[in-house]
């Protein structure tokens, strides 16, 4: 008995020792790839700190952002949490081979404000005001989540939608869901695949009396087979096969114009340096950014289309461009200027407010709209 | 999260420390264990202090000096009381004196705004809600203070001169937040002189990891069903089926996340060299809710009867004395958990089940078979967890009705929550019975030896790996 009380002993104590020392000796990592966000740091010392509670917070928040092995203790747990039968890991159900997020029931009151916004802006911009409203996986691939598993009712949400703002819906969701069975959401992210913007396309496309395009148009080219997204990151499941990147819109003759850093530079419709990261999905059109403008010199017809969006009409708006002389993205996210002006500044005639609903429904900044 | 037993109050940037963290696990504790055990022996309680001390002001550095005043009072009022023990009616004014300091200490951090409220409801007064953050574990201390007054008084132990000793009896941080509620006289020798062996460090550390193990992976994720089906209360979606699954879920989360840190506090008083008394006994395998209370936080009921129940005269002055006396044993027992008029509510509904077995339901029940004395017992304990749950009673009065039949019966949702749940469940049933223990101690001893530590070292691996990812937080930049 004694010599199993000091095995037991020790190996407590290694553990606990181990893992104690290994920490203080690991050098901080300022930020996490993983989970897309910077890393606390060591907090300052000062006797307010320590009165007042924050020191010691800050002290918790450093040891556990730099713990040794961070990333790899939270795929264990996801696992272990499989094992016992669990489907859903920080709200992101896992559904076979696909993650897909939960869109959770919304604060009614912004719901509402938001949709307020939107009839502002119809209001006051001078051309076709058109809504989209993209519905995610856990709507289109419902049936891939276990059974039972609850979410939020997107259709019900865009029926609500159309009437109390009154204007013509892009009928997204029958153009997803006809297609449902092909691979048109990413399995680990909760963008659209570029197949599913080739369908969102040809709504909008639809929905403002242009040509369709046709698939048979397109060759796709494979950015990236080692895609692990958002839902890689939120949930914590790290054992799945990674997602494929494609591009098919082809770049030659299309002249971008972004306002990434402030003022107009010339970007790129495709950033692969994203693809040397986590992060690849900002390859489309170089990510987040207030302004973009993607000019199609082949089309002659002087057609300028306005998007105010979210980040799916990244992976969108290269279709849009083939049949619009310029195509204008604005996200409301780092744009804080009038929207509409910007329209009538710009002679643009037609602007698609393009959200997904998820988005619209949580988002904040769709104020601006009505400035 | 804030859980009712610990009745903390958090405050915005104010977190206590909890032992199933990673700075506890991996800084506190570690850092602990080799001072105590570097330093010599006599400097162990001074050490056991200090460091306690630090444990108890983290994130609330200000509440030290309750500790402090708290300990000042009774180290004082127990020198004063051996001093005069010659004159009694003086002893017992000191010991009055330092139950009315004590509590008084604890009525107003913890029941003032309770007071304030009811007591502006009559016209004419007004008394303004202060919003005092709760001292961690005063509930705990104060009563573990008064024991030790009380207990020098009865001489059940000698009063303790040092304070330092005495200091350590009163913040020892291993049962500081949560209980067990340690009386004064079952450490008294223990705080003067402890044996530390490896084998006793062994079992600590067992023990420790068995509790660590039951609140992070047990408790803590049943209790994201009944949050999930309070949710569901409150969307309207709630099912009947769904209410009592979600009642099952937080009778299981108290039960492990209490006798969890009960464990842990156990097991760390083992590795320092102390026995605390046990605080759980396999409760859920009750056959009588009288069964049930003497298997569930056992150092609070005997506090109680020790402490309350005897000195109003326990059951020896006649049928009306003993109801009046286990009636105010009840209403305190539900109002020490909390100020809020659904843990009264709680109390006394364990009253009226416990008078009912004691006066007419006795032979009834033990004619019956034991299947249906344990289910009638579960019932009533769950149904009592349900009014314990929810503080707001509005809710929980829709809840309940929700479950007696206000809902529908059954939704898909309950589906989906079996099965994502059901196996955990099954696990939380069986552990709530003397079967893993038996089956272990079945194992010869050569198996023993080698399965324990192993099975200890997996624990702590899959516990910490919930604990960083209880951390786990990804900026999700799509949704802000």
């Amino acid at each position: 008995m004694a010599k199993n009380g000091r095995l037991t002993t020790a190996v407590f104590c290694l553990f606990l020792a181990g893992l104690l020392i290994w920490h203080a000796a690991l050098p901080d990592r300022a930020r996490s790839e993983t989970e897309n966000r910077t890393l606390a740091q060591f907090p300052q010392f000062s006797w307010e700190n320590l009165k007042d509670g924050s020191f010691t917070a800050g002290m918790e928040d450093y040891f556990a952002d730099q713990f040794p092995l961070r990333d790899d203790w939270t795929g264990l747990k996801a696992r272990c949490e499989q094992l016992l039968g669990k489907r859903s890991f920080h709200d992101v159900y896992l559904c076979g081979n696909t993650l897909i997020s939960r869109v959770e029931e919304p604060d009614d009151a912004q719901v509402k404000k938001n949709l307020s916004y939107v009839n502002e802006f119809a209001g006051m911009a001078d051309g076709q005001v058109l809504l989209g409203l993209i519905p995610s996986a856990a709507e289109v691939w419902k049936d891939r989540l276990p059974a039972g598993a609850p979410s939020f009712d997107q259709p019900a949400f865009l029926e609500k939608a159309a009437e109390e703002t009154g204007l013509p819906a892009v009928d997204l969701l029958g153009a997803l869901a006809a297609h449902a069975g092909e691979p048109i959401y990413y399995r680990t992210d909760h963008h659209w695949t570029s197949l599913g913007a080739f369908y969102g396309a040809n709504a909008l496309l639809n929905a403002l009396g242009k040509e369709p395009l046709k698939e048979d148009d397109f060759t796709p080219q494979i950015a990236s087979t080692d895609f692990n997204g958002t839902l890689y990151s939120t949930s914590g499941v790290h054992w799945l096969t990674p997602d494929t990147i494609e591009y098919w819109v082809p770049e030659d003759g299309l002249r971008v114009t972004t306002w990434k850093s402030g003022k107009a530079e010339p970007g790129q419709l495709y950033d692969r340096s994203y693809l040397e990261h986590k992060d690849k999905y900002s390859s489309f059109l170089g990510g987040n950014q207030p302004l973009c403008v993607i000019q199609n010199p082949e089309i002659t017809d002087g057609s300028k289309l306005l998007l105010i969006r979210d980040s799916y009409s990244d992976s969108l708006a290269p279709f849009l461009a083939r049949r619009f002389s310029e195509v204008h993205l604005i996200d409301l996210r780092y744009y804080h200027a009038s929207p509409a002006e910007y329209m009538a500044e710009q002679g643009i005639d037609t602007v698609v407010v393009l959200y997904s609903v998820a988005n619209f429904i949580s988002d904040r900044n769709l104020v601006y709209l009505g400035r | 999260m804030a859980f009712k037993y610990n009745n903390f109050t958090e405050k915005e940037g104010e977190q206590p420390m909890r032992f199933s963290s990673l700075p506890f696990l991996f800084g506190f504790l570690p850092i602990t264990l080799t001072v105590y055990f570097a330093v010599p022996t006599r400097w162990r309680n001074l050490v056991l202090l200090l460091t306690s001390l630090i444990f108890y002001g983290w994130g609330e550095p200000v509440y030290i000096g309750i500790m402090g005043l708290s300990i000042l009072i009774d180290y004082t009022h127990g020198m004063l009381v051996e001093k005069y023990r010659s004159r009694d009616k003086l002893a017992r004014w000191f010991v009055a004196e330092s139950m009315i300091l004590n509590l008084s200490l604890l009525g107003f951090f913890k029941y003032w705004d309770f007071f304030a409220a009811n007591l502006s409801l009559i016209p004419g007064i007004s008394i303004s809600a202060l919003g005092l953050p709760l001292p961690i574990g005063i509930s705990f201390f104060t009563f573990q203070t008064m024991s030790y007054t009380i207990d020098v008084y009865r001489q059940d132990a000698p009063a303790q001169r040092s304070i330092v000793s005495f200091g350590a009896y009163v913040t020892m941080f291993p049962q500081l937040v949560a209980g067990p509620i340690v009386r004064y006289k079952d450490v008294a020798a223990e705080l003067i002189q402890r044996t530390n062996t490896a084998s006793a460090f062994a079992a600590g550390a067992r023990r420790f990891t068995v509790g660590l193990a039951k609140k992070v992976l047990l408790a803590n994720s049943i209790g994201a069903l009944w949050d999930a089906e309070l949710a569901a209360q409150s969307a309207g979606t709630l099912t009947v089926f769904g209410g009592w699954l979600g009642i099952a879920a937080y009778g299981f989360q108290i039960y492990f996340d209490f006798s969890g840190y009960s464990d842990m506090a156990i097991g760390m008083g083992q590795m320092l060299g102390f026995h605390f008394p046990e605080n759980f006994d396999y409760p859920y395998t009750a056959a009588s809710v009288t069964e049930f209370w003497r298997r569930w936080h056992i150092s609070l009921t005997t506090w109680f009867r020790e402490y309350l129940y005897i000195p109003l005269g326990g059951s020896r002055k006649g049928t009306w004395r003993t109801v009046r006396n286990i009636f105010i044993v009840w209403f305190c027992t539900g109002f020490w958990h909390g100020a809020s008029w659904n843990f009264i509510l709680w109390g006394l509904h364990f009253f009226v089940w416990l008078m009912l077995e004691k006066y007419l339901l006795r032979e009834f029940l033990q004619k019956l078979p034991m299947w249906l004395r344990h289910g009638y017992t579960l019932l009533v304990v769950f149904a009592g967890w349900g009014v314990f749950a929810m503080e707001d009673l509005t809710v929980c009065g829709q809840y309940f009705r929700t479950c007696f039949g206000g809902g529908t019966l059954w939704s898909a949702a309950d589906g989906y929550y079996l099965t994502a749940y059901g196996l955990t469940l099954a696990i939380l049933a069986v552990g709530s019975t003397h079967w893993v223990k038996n089956g272990w101690n079945r194992l010869p001893e050569r198996a023993r030896d080698v399965l324990g530590p192993v099975l200890m070292l997996a624990g702590l691996v899959v516990c910490t790996a919930y604990l960083v990812d209880g951390s786990y937080n990804p900026f999700l930049y799509f949704r802000f």
